[in-house]
């Protein structure tokens, strides 16, 4: 097992330098670009909080992310930039799908062993994988790449992206994945039973506890017990739900549960202790009552968000709103609440400044499946749609009274 | 008289009229205008959406419905079936179309044999349904697919022409058919004539005071009574004489193979009218079942010619006279042949479910080849690539499944369904002129059916076009736009009241007036 774990550590050592040599290129652009749209919501709001909306305004890009929103664009800037008219679309912050293992589960499971936290899911990445490509197609920016369900400790999440050429981690160490599902339960290998499982967690978090020298195995769950990272579990039946949630009570941490079939069981604990939900992609022919599940969820209180196949995210909304959900609420857990649960709030999941230029442009409201999705832009890139008609590729006069 | 006022009425049949007004008199529109045109008398019903938007009622041109477990998954349907007679109101999630604006829907069945029936339209109401009159049998369902699952094309090919066969032996049938008829008309003819003889002989002998007719009364009465047919003109049961087993038994379908009981009772009526005796009493001659069955009639044939001889009583020899005729041998009852034929005459259309491009291809031949006048390509997934030869053959689509990936995920080599985009189709399809339908397919996925037609203006299609597709178009393609699709004078009063746009992810459906009749009314 040391020796195990010291590959490990090496391993992932060597990956942090080629990340910073390969994987995470910096997007230099050579000009600014000013993107304008006659409405541009910048974040839309958790709960109750309204949504940020710019009518007539403009965004500007720089470096891939955003360096400016609306009347804090500089004149001198506005005016050197090239300038994207989106003329009367919508510009809104891009997908963020929470937990994916984009078709590589294989890849993100250890199978010989449950009890893995310490593994990272950066280090199974592919930037050229063509699964990236369909991100930008369904509105998705960036995403949380997570080990798969098949471990009870699965490993440690990366925040990614989809590129031009090819895909980029943008943040390695984004949160760390547990699982109670049936997938974590195996007859080849320990825990084979649910009880098994979280007897498991529960020594390993007890030992994290009261542990003077702990490997970094056990490190990774001390993590999660301070609050430095967030602990994805994925539970879906009461039982492992409440597993889950007692786990959590006992060793004083808010986790994040991916799944959460039987939910409205739980609802009164899962709003209590501030637990987030990432749903399973909604499926039109279920049952009424899983079709409402997101509305009960919001009027509980409990943030929540979707997940699945990256084209499901929209229509999931689209679906939740058409069983009840507020549109409001419904557009947050496309964007700002995945963003928020696996702790990559201040990157993506809103166009405030400092965040990455990630957005995308629809004719209308983007939960109406009769809104056209225009274009979809990763780091200040155009990876999904047409340029707009009149787009002015040139630097403009415009003058600083303007959008 | 009921009036529906509203933000924004969708008439289909023209533009929009803001601050609009439906007025229904009975179960149909009497107008469609503005707030103000009108004069309505008083004591009239007054639906008031400030808000609202009025469109005419959903029609939802492929849906199972109304059929249970049972019925959805009867491998043993054929082309003789009828759907209407198995259908039933369950109050389960799946039979409230109403509530979801749906006020007529085209009922079918997936099961898994090549002719699945003969597919109804039906009216949704708020706890059952009704069967659209006329239209109980209004297409004949034909598969022409193998699925998603892995199939060699050539192997598809052999198959899809193995359906082409299901035609074979329709001339015969109809030759069979019409022969029957012929020989039926001739047979009623020569047996009038036959019956005339014999009364006039009757007259004769009762002139000369001779008692032929009592004893020819007294042999009927020896007769068993079963040889007597029924009231309802149909042979009496277990009566198959000379015949294989079950020939002597009506057929199911009815029809022209059989002389009906108004036929029967005319023919009875012309014998006692000719014999000058009530109808109600037993005839003389004509006694012996005029309406013989099958090969059972050839045997009855024998007795009266054998009987006014035998009876001594009249004097004409052998052979003087008119025979009596034999009744025609009629064509062993073929339901299945019977919807093929009408296929072919047009009195049915055809709705072909052909989902690749080379199963669509095959429909498209079969229609040419076979001469098929109306035909419906169902789940045409691949008729992007066929658009041209579906135009210029004039058939129409039913398109289910618009919804973002339905089919899979775009790229899934596993799946060859995945390259399918059904909510890019509507529009190439509008493009190229073919009138298409958009459909849930699934009365599961009734309440998503201005979803899907939201998807397909999602992709490119315009919004009237997607109105359309969900109300006028469907009515013409199951050939009802005379009475429903459209909010115009004299139409059925089928409106439905949204809280916002139809297209709307969260639009609500407030209120469904079906033939006039309030159906739902939300809470």
């Amino acid at each position: 097992m040391q020796i195990l774990m010291k590959r490990r550590t090496t391993g992932a050592l060597l990956f942090t330098a080629l990340c910073t040599a390969h994987l995470c290129p910096t997007q230099l652009s050579a000009q600014d670009v000013l993107v304008q749209a006659s409405k541009i919501v910048v974040a839309y709001g958790e709960g109750s909080t309204a949504a940020t909306v710019l009518t007539d305004s403009a965004l500007l890009l720089r470096d891939g992310k955003i360096a400016f929103v609306g009347a804090d664009i500089p004149a001198e800037a506005r005016r050197a930039a090239r300038v994207v008219d989106y003329g009367k679309a919508t510009i809104s912050p891009g997908f963020v799908l929470a937990a994916t293992t984009l078709g590589r589960d294989a890849d993100l499971a250890e199978g010989a062993l449950a009890f893995t936290p310490d593994l990272r899911a950066a280090e199974a990445f592919d930037p050229w994988q063509k699964e990236l490509a369909q991100l930008a197609t369904a509105g998705v920016t960036s995403f949380g790449l997570a080990p798969s369900p098949r471990n009870v400790a699965g490993g440690i999440g990366a925040l990614a992206k989809a590129g031009k050429k090819q895909g980029r981690i943008e943040t390695a160490e984004a949160f760390v994945g547990f699982s109670l599902t049936r997938a974590a339960r195996s007859q080849e290998r320990m825990p084979t039973s649910l009880m098994g499982a979280l007897e498991m967690l529960r020594d390993s978090f007890k030992t994290a506890r009261v542990g003077v020298q702990v490997g970094p195995d056990l490190a990774v769950l001390r993590q999660v017990m301070s609050g430095q990272r967030r602990a994805l579990i994925h539970a879906d039946t009461f039982a492992e739900l409440n597993g889950a949630l007692d786990l959590a009570k006992n060793f004083n941490f808010a986790p994040v549960i991916i799944g959460a079939r039987d939910a409205d069981k739980v609802m009164a604990k899962l709003a209590e202790r501030g637990v987030g939900v990432v749903l399973a992609p909604l499926n039109p022919k279920a049952r009424i009552a899983d079709l409402e599940l997101p509305k009960k969820l919001a009027k509980a209180g409990v943030p929540f968000c979707f997940a699945g196949r990256p084209d499901q995210l929209r229509f999931s909304a689209a679906l939740a709103v058409r069983y009840g959900l507020d549109r409001n609420v419904a557009n947050a857990a496309l964007t700002r609440t995945p963003a928020n649960l696996i702790g990559a709030l201040t990157t993506v999941g809103s166009l405030r400044q400092g965040c990455g230029a990630d957005f995308v442009v629809f004719e209308g409201d983007l939960l109406d499946l009769g809104s056209r999705h225009v274009a979809t832009w990763v780091d200040g890139e155009n990876l999904h749609g047409e340029s707009p008609a009149g787009a002015k590729t040139s630097q403009t006069t415009n003058s600083a009274g303007g959008r | 008289m009921t009036v529906i006022e509203a933000g924004t009425v969708h008439p289909v049949s023209g533009p929009e009229i803001k601050n609009g007004v439906v007025v229904i008199r009975g179960e149909r529109i009497l107008a469609v205008g503005q707030q103000g045109e009108l004069e309505l008398p008083p004591n009239t019903k007054v639906y008031k959406f400030p808000n609202g938007h009025i469109y005419p009622g959903l029609i939802d041109a492929s849906t199972d419905a109304f059929a249970d477990a049972g019925l959805r998954s009867d491998g043993s349907l054929n082309g003789g079936s009828k759907i209407a007679d198995g259908l039933m109101w369950t109050d389960s999630r799946d039979d409230h179309l109403i509530e979801h604006g749906i006020t007529t829907a085209y009922i079918s069945i997936r099961a898994g044999s090549q002719l699945r029936g003969q597919g109804a339209i039906v009216r949704p109401r708020a706890s059952g349904f009704d069967l659209w009159e006329d239209r109980e049998q209004a297409a004949l369902q034909l598969l022409m697919t193998k699925g998603p699952g892995a199939s060699h094309a050539l192997q598809r090919q052999s198959q899809l022409e193995a359906i082409g066969r299901l035609f074979d032996g329709l001339d015969k049938f109809r030759e069979a058919k019409e022969k029957y008829e012929e020989e039926l008309e001739k047979y009623e003819t020569d047996f009038e004539k036959y019956l005339e003889y014999h009364a006039k002989k009757n007259g004769k002998d009762k002139e000369k005071g001779k008692p032929n007719g009592d004893k020819a009364k007294k042999e009927e009465s020896k007769k068993p009574a079963e040889a007597k047919p029924k009231a309802d003109g149909s042979e009496p049961a277990g009566r198959r004489r000379g015949g294989r087993r079950g020939e002597g038994r009506p057929p199911r379908g009815g029809g022209a193979q059989e002389m009906s009981a108004e036929t029967f009772e005319k023919t009875l009526a012309t014998i006692m009218a000719l014999l000058g005796k009530p109808k109600t009493e037993t005839p003389t001659t004509g006694s012996q079942d005029p309406k013989p069955q099958g090969r059972s009639g050839d045997r009855a044939t024998a007795t009266p010619t054998r009987s006014p001889t035998k009876s001594g009583g009249d004097k004409a020899k052998k052979g003087e006279g008119p025979k009596r005729p034999k009744y025609p041998k009629k064509p062993r009852p073929d339901p299945q042949k019977e919807a093929l034929l009408k296929v072919l005459d047009g009195e049915l259309p055809l709705r072909i479910e052909a989902h690749r491009v080379d199963e669509l291809l095959a429909a498209l031949r079969l229609q040419r080849d076979k001469e098929i006048p109306v035909v419906v390509l169902e789940r045409a997934y691949g008729a992007d690539r066929v658009t041209r030869k579906i135009a210029a053959q004039g058939a129409t689509v039913v398109l289910t499944d618009v919804l973002p990936n339905s089919l899979g995920v775009p790229g899934d080599k596993r799946n060859p369904y995945s390259k399918f985009d059904p909510t890019a189709l509507p529009k190439k399809l509008n493009d190229e002129g073919i009138p298409f339908a958009i459909a849930s397919g699934t009365a599961r996925l009734a309440s998503l059916l201005p979803m899907m037609a939201a998807a397909a203006i999602g992709r490119g299609l315009s919004e009237d076009a997607a109105l359309r597709a969900i109300t006028l178009t469907p009515a013409e393609i199951l050939g009802i736009a005379k009475d429903t699709g459209s909010l115009t004078r004299e139409k059925f009063a089928d409106v439905i009241v949204t809280d916002v746009p139809l297209f709307a992810s969260d639009s609500r459906v407030l209120l469904v007036v079906a033939k006039g009749r309030t159906e739902y009314e939300a809470k």
